[in-house]
């Protein structure tokens, strides 16, 4: 067994591109636990109904990559404020189990929806990070450039430059604008928000509207890595992002970007670079993803918190 | 039963218990061979959602993993009769306690992890479950699942070995099975050992001072749970002699945690209910999805033909409608602990 060094960036990069996916879409859930205390389980699935949005306004329809992002994540945010209106609002936030269960049930509904108009089969979606675009010198149209002797491709570059964008977005609007203060409001104390004049149930509402074009972004970013779109595309996204999101601590949205990352590189040159070097191929696809569930166990049994949650003080 | 038993039959309960019986008696003479086989692993069905109804009902842990618990009571078994060779009515129970004995494994997190945190962990292991499974074909066939080459036929005394004749006795042998699980799980649940379980769903620091031990009562519960979830498995593979990593999927487990709210957190006959409310939406969507010729209506139906859209449907509705389930019975407050 010889560990070979060389292949080693290769496996970084390949981890902070997969990991920015991850913490997009851990940072779906984040948004959502950070004001309810309530985990989205139908968080992939919302995702894989806007990738397949993206699929249908640009693959068939024909319009423009970015547009049809746009558009869709547009229109998930649409979705997230409905549901948040019409299916979680009537009940009472502080008893998880009815609204577990609704979202729940809206995970088996979309899955079983977009499984009846698109069928299982992988639908490929244009890769908006394929090549360096024909302006860029010296590496136009090439699909990476070389770095510490590894490859590194546009897609992961693009990925980073689009996570970095939104977060900074995100940020913009969080601690910038009114809707984003009553959000961080609610956040901190619903009780305390309402009594100051905060309308909670519409913040939760602009909550879940961002946490779904969160994840719309994140199903988009990740579908050429995974072939393209299907519906079940999200069912393995998701154990990531929840591993990224438990690291990080459930509800910071730091921790969340933060822990997302780590996982993907966790699952890069911990679980694949080792993989490889010590393995061969054969095992690798399982022990990631035993690898992601390792982290999650972890976490919550020493650490529930995680690395930058608040710490909960547990009543009686 | 003392006096004091908690749940006792009403005189509705037992003109259900009557009908449902005298159901299961006219179904083998007015059914084929397919259809007595599907009306057994509907009756089998019932145990992987009292498992889950053991865990989450009685034991306040959410799982939302038990389609795992009978994907391991089925490879487990299959392997008892095909690997071992050893006799059916040896492997149905040591199938069952291999899944028992990996739901103490899982249920050894749950000792710190609770409420939403476990409902995470355990759809993880869910999620993990199929592809994990592929790894050990000599278990589970990998990818493509494997034939199990012992059947599970009739002993030498029963009058008959025509197909007919076998698929009754399977169907005989379920209800038996199963009958003979709700009554062990009903005098279980209302044991000492079921109480203590449920004084540490109520609050388990209460429970702890009362002198129960929570390590034992959580893996106990937790092992029961996934014992007779493994059960179901293991009488999956006595109706159809195949496994296959294929049919445990994420969705099924939600679709048994789903049932198991439906009908009824925290009572036996919720169980029932459950499965019988799922059979019968079921059917309707089935028969809703053949009608044809209604345009973009009948696109929709179309819809009604995926058991996952159903229960999803259903399960919204029903926390809207019944957030106590079918089956009524006050559910506690701190269910999620």
């Amino acid at each position: 067994m010889t560990w070979n060094f060389d292949i080693l960036p290769d496996f970084i990069f390949n981890g902070l591109s997969l990991g920015a996916i991850y913490g997009t879409v851990a940072l779906a859930l984040v948004l959502i636990f950070k004001a309810t205390t309530l985990i989205n389980f139908a968080t992939g699935e919302l995702a894989m109904l806007g990738a397949f949005l993206v699929y249908v306004l640009h693959m068939e329809q024909g319009l423009w990559l970015w547009l049809s992002m746009l558009i869709a994540m547009a229109l998930s945010a649409g979705l997230g404020v409905l549901i948040e209106r019409t299916l979680t609002r009537p009940f009472d936030p502080s008893d998880h189990l009815p609204v577990v269960l609704i979202t729940l049930g809206l995970f088996l509904i979309i899955n079983a929806v977009a499984g009846d108009i698109w069928n299982y089969q992988v639908r490929i979606l244009s890769n908006p990070f394929g090549q360096f675009p024909s302006w860029v010198p010296s590496v136009g149209g090439d699909r990476f450039i070389m770095v510490f002797g590894s490859r590194l491709k546009y897609q992961s570059l693009g990925i980073w430059v689009t996570l970095a964008i939104a977060l900074f977005l995100l940020g913009l609007i969080l601690n910038r604008t009114k809707a984003g203060l009553a959000f961080r409001a609610v956040s901190s104390n619903v009780e305390s928000a309402r009594l100051v004049g905060v309308h909670t149930g519409r913040t939760l509402g602009f909550g879940w509207a961002i946490a779904s074009a969160f994840g719309t972004l994140g199903a988009v970013l990740v579908a050429p890595q995974l072939g393209g779109v299907n519906p079940n595309m999200m069912a393995t996204i998701l154990i990531y992002a929840l591993a990224g999101a438990a690291l990080g601590g459930l509800d910071s949205l730091g921790g969340a970007v933060l822990g997302g990352i780590l996982v993907g590189l966790i699952q890069a040159v911990a679980v694949t670079w080792v993989g490889v070097v010590v393995f061969g191929q054969l095992y690798m696809s399982i022990l990631q993803l035993a690898a992601a569930f390792i982290v999650i166990l972890i976490v919550l049994l020493f650490r529930p918190s995680g690395l930058f949650g608040t710490r909960r003080v547990e009543r009686v | 039963m003392t006096s004091i038993a908690p749940q006792r039959f009403s005189r509705l309960g037992i003109f259900g218990v009557v009908l449902a019986m005298v159901g299961l008696a006219i179904i083998p003479f007015v059914t084929s061979t397919t259809g007595l086989r599907q009306a057994s692993q509907i009756i089998i069905s019932v145990l992987a959602v009292l498992g889950v109804n053991v865990a989450t009902g009685y034991g306040g842990m959410i799982s939302l993993g038990h389609g795992v618990f009978i994907g391991v009571g089925a490879f487990a078994t299959g392997y008892y009769v095909d690997g071992l060779g050893l006799p059916w009515l040896l492997a149905i129970p040591l199938g069952a306690a291999t899944a028992a004995l990996s739901g103490a494994l899982v249920g050894l997190p749950a000792l710190r992890i609770k409420g939403i945190h476990l409902a995470l962990v355990t759809l993880g292991l869910a999620i993990v479950f199929q592809p994990l499974s592929k790894r050990f074909p000599k278990f589970t066939g990998g990818v493509s699942g494997k034939n199990i080459k012992a059947e599970f036929v009739a002993p030498s005394w029963w009058p008959s070995d025509t197909r007919m004749a076998t698929a009754v006795y399977r169907y005989l042998f379920c209800i038996v099975i199963v009958g003979l699980a709700m009554w062990a799980t009903w005098n279980l649940v209302n044991s000492r050992f079921g109480r203590s379980m449920r004084a540490v769903r109520d609050n388990d620091t209460s429970a702890a001072v009362y002198g129960v031990d929570l390590i034992s009562a959580r893996l106990q519960t937790f092992a029961v749970s996934a014992g007779l979830a493994g059960l179901c498995g293991a009488l999956q593979i006595v109706l159809v002699p195949f496994v296959s990593q294929e049919i445990y999927t994420p969705q099924q487990s939600l679709v048994i945690y789903a049932t198991a709210v439906i009908g009824g957190l925290g009572t036996i006959w919720g169980s029932v209910l459950g499965v019988v409310a799922r059979t019968v939406v079921g059917a309707v969507g089935k028969a809703a999805a053949g009608a044809d010729g209604l345009g973009p209506i009948g696109e929709f139906f179309d819809l009604l033909d995926q058991p996952a859209f159903v229960f999803g449907v259903g399960l919204i509705l029903l926390t809207f409608m019944f957030p106590r389930g079918l089956a009524g019975i006050k559910r506690p407050k701190r269910t999620t602990g």
